[in-house]
C-alpha cells in the first residue's frame, strides 16, 4: 500500500463552540440553579431553626455570649432601669419566649443588638445619644421584636447552612465558583435581613404606641443620626445602622403604617431617668 | 467576597481570555504549518504478528510539551464541574498538547533522517496543580515517543 500525503482534518478532537458562548451558557445555568438552591436552603434553614426548642436556644445563646461580651459593665443601676423598661413594652397577653438578659457594654460606638437566647446588648454610647425615653424604648422594642420573631436563631441557621454549602462546593471544584455563589448569597441575605428589620420596626412601633399612647419622639433618633451621618459629625455610627435600611425609608414606612392604623404620632417626651 | 477582589477576578478572567485565545490561535497556526511541512514522514503502527519494515537503523524519539491552562479556561471548567458535560475549553488544550508533542518527536526524527516513525505512544500527566482544594493553575504534560527508522 502506498502512503499518500493527506492534509490532517481539523476539528476531530475538539468541539466547535465559541468559548464565550460556552461560558455564558454555563453561567446562566449555574445562576438559575443557584437562585433556586438559595431559596430552598433558606426555607430549609427556617424549618430547621423552628425545631430548636427554647432550652436549646438558651444554651446556644450562652455559648455565643462568651464571644461577644467584652467590656461588659456589671452591677449598674442602668441595667435595672433598661430591664424594667424592656419588660414594660410587650402587650399584656404577649409571652416573651425566653427570659431576657440585658448586657451593658462600655463602648463609644452607637449600637444595640440581640443574639439568640434573649441576650440584648446595649452600648453606653447609645444611652448618651438618646434624648428621651421614647427613643430608647423604640430601640429596645426593635431588638425585642427581632427576638420575638426568632430572627437571631433563624439567622444563625441560615449562616450555618450557607457556610456548609459553600464549603462543600469549595471541596468539589478548586476555583472561584464559590466566590460568585457567596456574592449571590450575600445579596440574598441582605434582602432577607431588610425584611426582618421592617418586621422589627413595625413590632417596635406597635409596642411604643401601646406603652406611651403615642409615637412621638421616636423617629427623632433616626433623623438625628441620619443628619449627623450626612454632616460627618458622627463617625462611629457603627455597623448597626449600616445593616439597617436607610433611616429615611424606615421613617416613611413607619409613618405610613401609623397613618393606616390611625396611631397618634405626636406627644410629650418621657425623660430618661437615672442616666 | 468584597468588591475589589471581584474586579481582580474579572480582570484575570478577561486577561485570561484575551491572551489565552490569542496564544491558542497562534499556536494552532504554527501547528498546522509544521504538520503540513512534516507530512511526508508517516507515523505507522505495526501489530505484533505483522512483519517489521526493513530498516538499517532505528532510534527512539521523544517529544514532550507542557501547556498551562489559563484563568478563563479554568473558570469555565470549574463551572462545568458543577453541571457536567463536555469541557470544550480543555479539549483544545489537550489537542494542542498532543499535536505539539507529536510534532516535536517527528521533527527530531526527520533531522536524524528517519523516513518512518513507528509504534508511537502518547501519554499525558498533570503537573503544577495539586489535587484537592487549591487555587494554583494546573498544567498538562504530553509525551509522545516512537521509533524512527531509516
Amino acid at each position: 500500500m502506498k502512503f499518500i500525503h493527506k492534509k490532517i482534518p481539523e476539528d476531530i478532537n475538539i468541539t466547535k463552540r465559541h468559548p464565550l458562548s460556552n461560558l455564558a451558557h454555563l453561567l446562566g445555568m449555574v445562576i438559575i440553579i443557584g437562585v433556586i438552591g438559595f431559596v430552598l436552603l433558606g426555607v430549609t434553614a427556617d424549618l430547621i431553626s423552628r425545631w430548636i426548642s427554647p432550652e436549646m436556644e438558651a444554651k446556644i445563646g450562652n455559648s455565643l455570649l462568651t464571644m461577644v461580651s467584652d467590656n461588659e459593665i456589671k452591677d449598674d443601676k442602668r441595667i435595672k432601669y433598661l430591664t424594667e423598661l424592656i419588660y414594660s413594652l410587650p402587650k399584656k397577653d404577649e409571652e416573651i419566649r425566653l427570659p431576657l438578659k440585658l448586657h451593658l457594654i462600655e463602648s463609644d460606638v452607637v449600637n444595640a443588638f440581640v443574639i439568640a437566647g434573649g441576650h440584648i446588648f446595649i452600648h453606653t454610647a447609645l444611652l448618651k445619644t438618646v434624648e428621651s425615653e421614647n427613643e430608647l424604648a423604640f430601640v429596645l422594642a426593635h431588638e425585642l421584636g427581632h427576638f420575638q420573631e426568632r430572627h437571631p436563631i433563624n439567622g444563625l441557621g441560615r449562616g450555618i447552612i450557607f457556610m456548609l454549602v459553600a464549603n462543600i462546593l469549595n471541596f468539589g471544584t478548586h476555583v472561584n465558583v464559590p466566590d460568585i455563589l457567596s456574592l449571590g448569597s450575600e445579596l440574598y441575605l441582605m434582602n432577607y435581613s431588610r425584611k426582618q428589620e421592617t418586621a422589627a420596626d413595625l413590632y417596635a412601633l406597635e409596642r411604643i404606641i401601646n406603652r406611651y399612647g403615642h409615637g412621638g419622639h421616636t423617629m427623632q433618633f433616626f433623623k438625628r443620626l441620619e443628619k449627623d451621618e450626612a454632616e460627618g459629625n458622627l463617625v462611629k455610627v457603627s455597623e448597626y445602622f449600616s445593616t439597617h435600611p436607610r433611616s429615611k425609608e424606615r421613617i416613611e414606612r413607619l409613618m405610613l403604617e401609623a397613618e393606616k392604623q390611625t396611631w397618634k404620632m405626636q406627644g410629650d417626651a418621657t425623660s430618661v431617668s437615672n442616666i | 467576597m468584597d468588591v475589589s477582589s471581584f474586579y481582580i477576578f474579572l480582570l484575570l478572567l478577561i486577561l485570561g481570555y484575551a491572551i489565552g485565545s490569542y496564544l491558542e490561535r497562534r499556536h494552532y497556526k504554527s501547528i498546522q504549518q509544521r504538520e503540513h511541512e512534516t507530512l511526508h514522514v508517516p507515523i505507522i503502527t505495526i501489530g505484533a504478528k505483522q512483519a517489521m519494515p526493513n530498516a538499517e537503523e532505528a532510534q527512539l524519539f521523544v517529544g514532550t510539551v507542557v501547556i498551562s491552562v489559563d484563568y478563563f479556561k479554568r473558570f469555565s471548567a470549574a463551572l462545568r464541574n458543577l453541571v457536567g458535560g463536555r469541557i470544550t475549553v480543555y479539549e483544545t488544550l489537550l489537542d494542542r498538547g498532543r499535536r505539539e508533542a507529536l510534532l516535536r518527536m517527528k521533527i527530531e526524527a526527520i533531522e536524524w533522517g528517519a523516513d518512518k516513525v513507528m509504534n508511537v505512544r502518547i501519554e499525558t500527566a498533570t503537573i503544577g496543580g495539586r489535587s484537592g482544594n487549591n487555587n494554583s493553575l494546573g498544567s498538562i504534560e504530553v509525551i509522545a515517543y516512537g521509533t524512527g527508522i531509516k
